[in-house]
């Protein structure tokens, strides 16, 4: 079953680049584990964390705090993983304004 | 007014530059760093630069100077310490919250962002800069009145101790001034001597020039007299009609004779053309000088009775002439 979210129709147009900018978070992550930078897994967790529950997409806000903590901890594989479940929850969202 | 926004996340500038645009908060600006919001402010200068802003809401972890160190620059400068900042943060404990409080921060709100709660915040602490902008204004007008009003008051006071007609001093002044000399005088063990003066004939002069001439001649008496006086505490006033006195503190009677010749001889230099005198053709006067020390136990007015029996023997004596009261328990 699809994740379904629910978002201000004052923020349509911001929704798109938000996705794409998400995508390019991901890349980073894997990026970053690979180098083992843990204090950009961090940031990007933390950006994460704060952001994308105010746009909607609350489940965004739960995966940048796991990443952030797996950032903290060092555990690049966990980061990985957690980008990857994102990328998933992307490609199946279904959104809707309201 | 505006409100200023200083986050290093992009996407969290924009959502909250557009919740608040939705609920109408007016100009809101955006700035990514400490930094930049510093040199937007003016905060290197005594008065600053951005005097609409009204809010800030500043993010708690930026990279180099983060949120709660800005609060508290922005706060120590003059120019914004009244200026409400809210910190933005995702980490809401009680450490990081204290630390936001104690840097000066009225409010925070957490990330991510909700709208109904941001725009609560903001209305709140936006009614209350309001007021409180409302009540420094109230007490700029406040000050600025009252320093009228004092300014008003130095005027009026002035204004009511100086005679209208000559510009010296008038009698109440005088009677003030001659009290407080005297009293310091018993204090001091100074000298103190009092000048007394009248115009001669000048019932004759305004008979002859008329009233006006009269005021004119009382001018030019005065000015002629207040010319001598040279001395900061020396003081020289209009006793009534044509009667002037003048006190002279820390002044011996020797030297307050002087003083009274040269008043004599300086008005009678004027030339003031007096046609109906019993003396001369010009204007003249006789003087009656008292003076020395001060005892408790002299009568209050004890200088200036001598005074003006020596000026009623300098009259009798045939004017234009200064006389000396003999002072018999001194």
């Amino acid at each position: 079953m699809n994740d379904c979210v629910m978002i201000d129709s004052d923020l349509e147009d911001l929704i798109p680049g938000f996705i794409e900018k998400r995508h390019g978070d991901i890349r980073a992550i894997l990026a970053a584990a690979a180098a083992k930078d843990y204090e950009a897994i961090r940031n990007i967790g933390h950006n994460l964390k704060g952001i994308g529950g105010g746009y909607g997409f609350d489940r965004v806000t739960k995966l940048g705090a796991a990443i952030e903590q797996a950032g903290k901890q060092r555990e690049g594989d966990k980061a990985c993983e957690l980008a990857q479940v994102m990328e998933t929850y992307f490609k199946n969202v279904e959104i809707h304004y309201e | 007014m505006a409100i200023l926004i200083v986050d290093d996340s992009a996407d969290s500038r924009v959502l909250i530059k557009r919740f608040l645009e939705k609920h109408g908060f007016g100009k809101v600006l955006t700035v990514e760093n400490a930094t930049d919001a510093f040199a937007l402010l003016g905060l290197d200068q005594p008065e600053g630069l951005a005097k609409n802003i009204d809010l800030i809401l500043m993010d708690g972890v930026m990279p180099g100077i983060d949120g709660i160190t800005a609060c508290q620059l922005i706060k120590s400068h003059a120019w914004f310490k009244d200026i409400p900042i809210i910190i933005i943060t995702a980490n809401d404990n009680a450490e990081t919250l204290d630390k936001a409080f104690a840097a000066g921060a009225i409010d925070f709100i957490t990330k991510p962002i909700k709208q109904l709660e941001l725009k609560a915040r903001v209305n709140s602490v936006l009614n209350m800069k309001h007021a409180i902008d409302q009540r420094k204004a109230r007490e700029a007008e406040l000050v600025k009145v009252l320093e009228e009003l004092e300014s008003v008051n130095r005027e009026l006071s002035r204004l009511s101790s100086l005679d209208g007609l000559t510009g010296i001093a008038n009698r109440r002044h005088f009677d003030q001034i001659y009290e407080m000399e005297r009293q310091r005088a018993v204090r001091t063990g100074h000298d103190l001597s009092i000048v007394f003066f009248d115009i001669d004939f000048f019932k004759y002069y305004n008979d002859t020039y008329g009233h006006q001439e009269g005021d004119d001649c009382l001018k030019k008496v005065a000015a002629a007299a207040g010319s001598v006086l040279k001395r900061p505490g020396d003081l020289l006033a209009r006793y009534g009609g044509e009667e002037f006195v003048a006190i002279l503190p820390e002044t011996e009677v020797t030297g307050a004779y002087k003083v009274a010749q040269d008043i004599r001889t300086t008005i009678e230099k004027c030339n003031i053309p007096h046609s109906a005198s019993k003396l001369t053709d010009h204007i003249t006067v006789s003087i009656g000088v008292a003076g020395g020390k001060m005892s408790l136990t002299d009568k209050q007015q004890e200088l200036l009775t001598l005074a003006d029996k020596a000026l009623y023997e300098a009259k009798s004596g045939g004017r234009n002439q200064v006389r000396v009261a003999e002072r018999n328990s001194h």
